[in-house]
């Protein structure tokens, strides 16, 4: 028998490490014994991965009987217009978010927000089409769909895996905000103006950076931040 | 006093509380499983182990079931399909079940060597229950090799029908109506460390005599039970003040506690309780006689009947809250995880159970050398501990799907420096 020069527990005869701190065991006169069976077996198991192949399959039916539901009734009650259009791209956009997600594990967050992104822009696409609005389509809402997903991906990259801490996210959630909607005004002003005139947005952004001012100097002071980790309890 | 509550039409049952809870928490990843072994004196015979199995599960109903998912709640139903069948043993025991494979099985059966494995989901039975199961396919087994085992001692007659009462839910007979609520507790260290990949747990398994570690615990006026939970609650304190945190954690273990014996019942299903002796590394270093001392009192200070039964009614109030009950499951489930999360795991930094003596009719008692407990994974990985004794061996295992060994190892250090002897076997040097 051997026994753990660093731990003092007595090993099994098979062991050729200490599997408490992982000492090698050197014993010349109690070589590691390869011939018995060791007291666990070798080999692995694996349990199957849970299908999401019904779930998937219910959520496609379910949102494609809508939107055929009510493209055949748009045949029949105000066929003058495609109001059906609103339906069915919602129902596009909802099979998007939540089907292929379903079925392709470990989908990568920025392939699932580049789809994500495309679902809301058709949908959004086909209400133009309803409005004959392709000018604002174009000019306004695709573009503040796109830096909408440029935000929510900036967020989702770096807030991933929760390593940040609540002030850090908050930080940068109010940004990601401040910036988001500054844009917004911008692309507004592009398209009804022809110019950029900010104004609400300055305000906006101007209450953004007061609160992220505080904030980021609680982060930084020791102090200030064990006071707020004292009062909420955090 | 005890009251019996309607029962619902034979055929399905509901799940009783701890049930709920468990099968709420199941995710691809992760199952409330645990495993009992024997390691038996002869290398096991596998179809002597099936026929065993076959014979012992109609005589045991409350885990011859499957799992359904109902409108609002999941139930059990009876499962009539081929199986469970014997297997050999794995690796990494106590993976995820799934629901829908393996013919609904929720039990399964292993044998490696001369080790004969059980492994329950926790929604079916707790450790009390699923002993008395064991042991009688212990029995029957020893019985299909040519050896006289009687029933009785523990071991249930597989020949006879089973009795309703080995059903109960006991939770539910003994609600109360005056509810304790605990109050919100505070976010305790969670010993975790790097995440192993999927389908990897790692075992370490401590093997001591039990006659050193009663004398051991005895020099310091406390049980086994106690003795062993200071130095684990010791052992999680040394690795927080390793990591140099800025401000210390509690360290808080949930000890759950066999209500059977406080709260006279036959059931085979869950019948615990855990409690949470905690302390907090902030106010200061403590002694492990002063860990000892402190377990040994909180334990006895808060194991009582009146506390113990107002806790588990508000547990029963929940699940039968009417409120709760009109959500359907799927919306119901995620409410339940977020709720465990925050009052089950969070508030904890490991899990560790003892089930005590494992008693067998004299007739059985040759055959079997040692038995072995292992409480499968954490929802994080941070190991659980558990501890079983056979005879003169204590077996105490670390199980998680952390890559640390650091708990273990303290722990076992500190027994040896105690002067407790220890063998350690594990799965990580295979």
């Amino acid at each position: 028998m051997s026994y753990c020069v660093n731990c003092g527990v007595e090993l099994d005869a098979t062991a050729s490490a200490c599997p408490l701190c992982h000492t090698p065991v050197v014993n010349p006169s109690a070589p590691v014994d390869t011939v018995s069976p060791r007291p666990f077996p070798t080999q692995k198991g694996e349990v199957p991965e849970v299908s999401k192949w019904e779930l998937a399959l219910l959520l496609s039916a379910m949102l494609a009987s809508a939107a055929l539901c009510c493209g055949i009734l748009n045949l029949f009650l105000h066929p003058e217009r495609a109001w059906s259009l609103y339906v069915i791209g919602a129902a596009v956009m909802l099979w998007v978010w939540f089907v292929p997600p379903l079925l392709m594990r470990g989908m990568h967050l920025c392939t699932r927000l580049v789809f994500d992104v495309v679902a809301v822009a058709i949908y959004v696409y086909l209400i133009s089409v309803d409005l004959s609005g392709s000018a604002w389509f174009w000019h306004l809402a695709l573009p503040v769909i796109l830096l909408g997903g440029a935000a929510v991906l900036f967020l989702g990259l770096v807030l991933r895996g929760g390593k940040r801490s609540i002030l850090s996210s908050i930080t940068l959630v109010i940004g990601a905000v401040g910036f988001f909607l500054f844009g917004v005004e911008l692309f507004l002003d592009w398209y009804l103006l022809g110019t950029w005139e900010p104004t609400w947005s300055l305000v906006v952004v101007t209450i953004c950076v007061a609160l992220i001012i505080p904030l980021v100097i609680v982060r930084r002071v020791p102090s200030l931040r064990e006071e707020v980790r004292r009062r909420f309890h955090m | 006093m005890a009251k019996q509550k309607k029962e619902p039409k034979p055929g399905w049952y509901r799940l009783d509380n701890a049930g709920v809870l468990y099968s709420a928490i199941q995710k691809e990843k992760y199952s409330a499983i645990y495993r009992f072994s024997a390691v038996m004196t002869e290398r096991v015979d596998p179809d002597a182990l099936q026929r065993a199995v076959e014979k012992t599960m109609p005589r045991f109903p409350g885990f011859r079931v499957r799992i359904k998912k109902g409108a609002f709640w999941y139930y059990l139903e009876p499962n009539n399909a081929p199986g469970p069948f014997v297997k050999r043993d794995i690796s990494n025991p106590c993976q995820p079940v799934r629901f829908k494979e393996d013919n609904g099985w929720l039990v399964r059966f292993f044998y490696y060597e001369r080790r004969i494995s059980l492994e329950v989901f926790h929604a079916l039975s707790d450790g009390g229950g699923a002993l008395v199961f064991f042991r009688t396919l212990l029995a029957v087994y020893l019985r299909e090799l040519g050896h006289a085992v009687p029933n009785g001692e523990g071991v249930l007659d597989v020949d006879e029908p089973p009795r309703p009462e080995e059903m109960e839910d006991a939770y539910t007979r003994y609600a109360g109506k005056k509810v304790l609520r605990g109050g919100w507790a505070r976010t305790a260290y969670p010993n975790k460390s790097a995440a192993e990949p999927f389908y990897t747990l790692n075992v370490t398994m401590g093997f001591v005599p039990v006659d050193k570690l009663k004398a051991a615990a005895k020099a310091y006026g406390a049980s086994i039970t106690e003795y062993l939970t200071a130095v684990l609650m010791l052992s999680i304190m040394e690795n927080q003040k390793a990591e140099k945190p800025r401000h210390e954690k509690p360290v808080a273990l949930a000890i759950p506690i066999n209500l059977r014996s406080g709260f006279p019942s036959e059931t085979l299903r869950n019948f615990i309780l855990t409690v949470r002796p905690c302390i907090d590394p902030e106010l200061g270093d403590y002694t492990l006689k002063e860990l000892v001392d402190y377990v040994h009192h909180f334990l006895r200070l808060n194991i009582n009947r009146q506390q113990m039964q107002a806790t588990f009614t508000g547990n029963v109030r929940f699940t039968t809250n009417k409120l709760l009950q009109i959500f359907p499951v799927f919306l119901k489930n995620p409410v339940m995880s977020l709720s465990y999360k925050l009052v089950a795991a969070r508030p904890y930094s490991a899990t560790y159970t003892n089930p005590g003596a494992f008693r067998v009719p004299e007739e059985m008692a040759p055959h079997i050398q040692r038995m072995e407990v292992i409480l499968g994974q954490a929802t994080r990985p941070s190991p659980h501990c558990a501890s079983i004794s056979y005879g003169n061996i204590m077996e105490i295992t670390f199980a998680g799907t952390g890559v640390s060994s650091e708990t273990e190892r303290r722990f076992f250090c500190r027994l040896v420096r105690e002067g407790v002897p220890v063998r350690v076997e594990s799965n990580r040097t295979g």
